[in-house]
């Protein structure tokens, strides 16, 4: 089912300030996807998903899951959460202590007065996805934190929603069940086909599981698209550097040629991708990931994007080295083979693709 | 709830300031009047009255003496209980959480009158069993003396003290210990510089809390101190308006007013103190537990004191009373006393009219002065923990205001409210001030059970289809069930039992079980008072056993209904 958002406001007050956790949002999540949240703490996502799923009002707007406003200030439309059909699994995963695993995963078919049996049935069934089964008697308490996100997966899934919702589901996990959640959850995503919105602030839960990102930024949508589009073609500053380490080099458009755009930086003349709208004499952002750079052999010279540098700093991180390297007075960050011979120090020759160095117009 | 939210908290403000406040605004006002019928006439009299009085000062001597004795005597007995539990391997651990908890069921002032039987001058059990066996003309002890008096509070201030000490023992970080040790101190040097000092401020505390709870107590100083004629400020209150011909209400307030001051005065000296004994949190990873110190022979004649009182806390009291409540007269146990037995003492209290009415006032005042509490505390609860907005907080100190103050202070207080309104002599001024005193008795368990409910829980049920009142059926209420089990029980125990308003706001009429038991008491009637006693032991517990069952019940009825 697909959810639109049309410029949807919210205000916060917080001690006499107003604070704008969403400032017009428009955005439409399509049906079946995957489609993530993704931004710093306090930049709106969590209040978006809430006001989608009910429990915030906007101060303005409209809200449509499907064919139905479910939000609409000038319609004056509200539809409580209980009746949108949705799921949710909260960050806190909002077990009930009270209830057996059993009742926590039947509580919303019982809420719909099905009949018992087939609630037992369909809860067997979805205990049987999530592998949970034998826990039935279980009272939820006593489950690790792993089990307890499956619980809340359950109960959100027991009901086949059309949408289900998450709100930084795997926060609370530890790295590595963190790691392998993330995994089961986008094979179970992937079996379901069913529209996800997924709120997180973690750029490697964001680009593993989504079909399409929403970064988001003081209340404010700044750039949808495609995980790699993101990541490898960004068009904003902010962006690129919430998406991973990049290297921000400011420059000037010297020249536009057949494949590349030339640009004249603080470390040298660089050809990097076309970008769109780019003007001879234009000022712009380069954006260069540091796995892109390479280290060569001998001084370089005379083939183009060849740069000189002094290693500042080498960090052994195991898969590689994370070294700083000051090329004319600019830092990069470049990571180096764990293979490669070079010490703090040294004056080494760096090359990269123009093909990975893009533009950023924003 | 979120337009009654904005209503709710300046109504319970209202509510609770009006319960608390009113007693102790009008012990004020009270003080300066010539009497409860001239009220608001401005007068020094009463002042100049009660502390020109050439027996106050021993009245100041004796509650200092009484008050810091029983500190003494709770603390020490409370760090000798917390350090052998958490630092050696003493044997049958459970018993100290017996001792930490059990003690506080019994009545203070069924305690207190079984230490009388034990040890009074001229029949206590034991005085005659030693004059028996060892022939002497006279009782070895007498009860009726503020050594007496000491022993007694510091024994049931026992549990209160060992509560605020082992967990400070428990969180002692003993690596500081073993530094001391390594430098090169004696095992004795690192108890005098490390190990006590690191622990000050919360010996401290439990001393000074000790000085509040004695300093309030009045069935100790009422049963013990008045045969033996030594008068603390509380019982000098109960005189004033309880004893002679005419009640100055006026003088009581008066002295209540230094009573209070000192209340006031301890309790921010308590609270500089714990704030201070944060100060000395020291970091340290844990997970690691050092060795228990091996007790080796010691172990056994250690255990053997612990157990002595453990029965003396809390065997020996309820034996004591069933065994007076049987035999005609005082008698040291043998079998000519057994066979003597009988239900005569039992028979007279059932006929006794006031006894009766007291065991119907003190029954209704549990069951529906605990509920009505409860019901209040539950919304007093879910301001202090839900709304969180500074008029929650300001809501929160309320509630805490008269139940730091001596109880016969705040009954002064209120009497010098109630006697201005029809309520005065009725049930009802008895119910009020009973939930306005013991208000955190309800809102401790329950801001404890809105505080583990996260709004996800709720908000979770919403999205899972469940509606408003779904939600609270299925949710909320069910969690909180716990939370009000605990809290009526905590109420009803305390209202069934309560004596120290009572003494001055109950009336012909009014009469409850703990002032009756007093005055049976006053007349050396201890068998009626031993069955009297028992009988309220017994609807104490069978309150408790009955909210208990129907907690059980309404916590299962959850999973019958899937």
């Amino acid at each position: 089912m697909e959810i639109r958002i049309n410029s949807v406001s919210k205000d916060f007050f917080s001690e006499g300030k107003k604070i704008k956790a969403l400032s017009n949002v428009d955005l439409t999540i399509p049906a079946n996807q995957i489609f993530t949240l993704l931004g710093p703490s306090g930049c709106g996502k969590t209040t978006l998903l809430r006001c989608v799923v009910g429990l915030e009002t906007p101060d303005s707007g409209e809200i449509t899951i499907g064919e139905e406003i479910v939000w609409s200030k000038e319609k004056n439309i509200f539809v409580p959460p209980e009746k949108r059909g949705l799921s949710m699994v909260f960050q806190t995963y909002a077990i009930w202590p009270h209830m057996t695993v059993f009742d926590n995963v039947a509580y919303p078919l019982q809420t719909r007065k099905e009949a018992k049996d087939e609630i037992r049935a369909k809860v067997d069934k979805t205990l049987r996805f999530v592998q949970l089964e034998g826990f039935e008697n279980r009272p939820a308490t006593k489950l690790s934190g792993g089990q307890q996100q499956r619980v809340a997966l359950a109960r959100a899934l027991v009901p086949e929603p059309k949408v289900i919702l998450f709100d930084e589901p795997l926060s609370n996990l530890d790295a590595k069940l963190r790691e392998e959640t993330r995994k089961e959850l986008r094979s179970f995503l992937n079996e379901l086909k069913i529209t996800a919105v997924y709120v997180t602030h973690d750029r490697i839960e964001a680009l593993s599981l989504s079909d399409t990102i929403a970064v988001m930024m003081d209340g404010r949508l700044v750039e949808i698209g495609t995980p790699k589009k993101i990541y490898f073609d960004s068009d904003h500053r902010f962006v690129a550097d919430f998406i991973g380490q990049a290297n921000l080099i400011n420059g000037k458009v010297v020249a536009i040629e057949d494949s590349y755009t030339i640009v004249d930086s603080s470390i040298g003349t660089i050809a990097c991708q076309k970008g769109p709208d780019t003007l001879v004499g234009n000022g712009v952002t380069l954006c260069i990931r540091p796995e892109f750079i390479k280290v060569i052999e001998g001084d370089g010279s005379g083939g183009s994007n060849i740069f000189r540098g002094r290693v500042e700093s080498l960090l052994f991180v195991g898969d590689a080295y994370e070294g700083e390297i000051i090329v004319a007075d600019t830092r990069l960050i470049v990571r180096i083979e764990p293979t490669a011979i070079v010490e703090e120090g040294d004056e080494i020759a760096l090359s990269f693709d123009p093909d990975h160095c893009f533009v950023l117009s924003k | 709830m979120l337009n009654t939210r904005t209503a709710l908290t300046p109504s319970l403000i209202a509510i609770v300031g009006f319960m608390t406040v009113c007693p102790v605004v009008m012990l004020l006002f009270g003080s300066f009047s010539e009497g409860i019928g001239a009220f608001g006439t401005f007068t020094l009299k009463k002042y100049i009255q009660s502390y020109t009085d050439p027996e106050f000062a021993s009245i100041i001597f004796n509650t200092v003496i009484f008050t810091i004795g029983s500190a003494f005597v709770a603390t020490l007995l409370a760090l000798f209980l917390a350090y052998l539990n958490t630092r050696t391997n003493i044997p049958f651990k459970f018993l100290f959480r017996i001792i930490s908890i059990i003690p506080m069921m019994i009545p203070h002032i069924l305690f207190s009158v079984s230490w009388v039987l034990l040890l009074n001058p001229s029949n206590g059990l034991i005085n005659l069993f030693l004059r028996q066996i060892l022939s002497l003309e006279n009782s070895p002890f007498n009860i009726y003396s503020l050594g007496g008096m000491i022993l007694v509070e510091g024994l049931l201030d026992l549990p209160i003290a060992y509560l605020i000490l082992a967990p400070a023992m428990a969180a002692f970080d003993v690596s500081l210990e073993e530094s001391s040790k390594v430098s090169g101190a004696s095992n004795l040097r690192t108890l005098t510089r490390v190990t006590l000092p690191v622990l000050r401020p919360a010996i401290l505390a439990s001393f000074i809390l000790v000085i509040v709870r004695s300093l309030a107590s009045f069935a100790v100083p009422s049963i013990i101190g008045m045969p033996g004629r030594i008068y603390v400020l509380a019982t000098h209150i109960y005189r004033i308006i309880a004893t002679g011909f005419a009640a100055d209400f006026g003088m009581a307030a008066a002295v209540g007013m230094s009573a209070l001051a000192a209340s006031i005065t301890l309790i921010y000296l308590y609270r500089y103190l714990t704030s201070e004994s944060e100060k000395y949190v020291t970091i340290s990873s844990r997970g690691y537990r050092p060795a228990l110190i091996e007790l080796k022979n010691a172990k056994y004649p250690l255990f053997g004191i612990v157990a002595l009182l453990s029965f003396v806390l809390i065997l020996l009291p309820v034996l004591v009373l069933f065994y007076t409540s049987l035999v005609p007269y005082s008698m040291v146990p043998s079998a000519k006393a057994f066979s003597m037995m009988n239900g005569k003492h039992w028979l007279a209290v059932l006929k006794d009219p006031i006894s009766l009415l007291s065991l119907k006032n003190s029954v209704f005042l549990g069951i529906v002065g605990a509920s009505l509490g409860v019901i209040l505390s539950i919304f007093v609860s879910y301001v202090i923990v839900k709304v969180r907005t500074p008029a929650a907080g300001v809501l929160e100190s309320l509630s805490f205001l008269s139940f730091s103050f001596p109880g016969i202070v705040i009954g002064v207080g209120f009497m010098w409210f109630f006697v201005r309104t029809p309520l005065y002599a009725t049930i009802w001024s008895l119910l009020i001030g009973y939930i306005a005193t013991y208000l955190p008795y309800g809102i401790r368990p329950l801001t404890s059970a809105f505080i583990q409910i996260h709004s996800h829980l709720e908000e979770s049920s919403r999205v899972c289809g469940g509606g408003t009142f779904y939600t609270l059926r299925r949710i909320v209420i069910p969690l909180l069930i716990p939370g009000v089990v605990s809290g009526w029980i905590l109420m009803a125990t305390m209202f069934v039992r309560e004596l120290t308003l009572s003494v001055v706001l109950s009336r012909p009429g009014t009469e409850v079980l703990a002032v009756q038991i007093l005055r049976f008491a006053e007349d050396g009637l201890w068998g009626k008072l031993s069955a009297l006693g028992i009988m309220m032991i017994f609807i104490s517990s069978t309150l408790v056993v009955i909210a208990s069952l129907i907690g059980i019940k309404l916590t299962n009825v959850e999973e019958e209904s899937r």
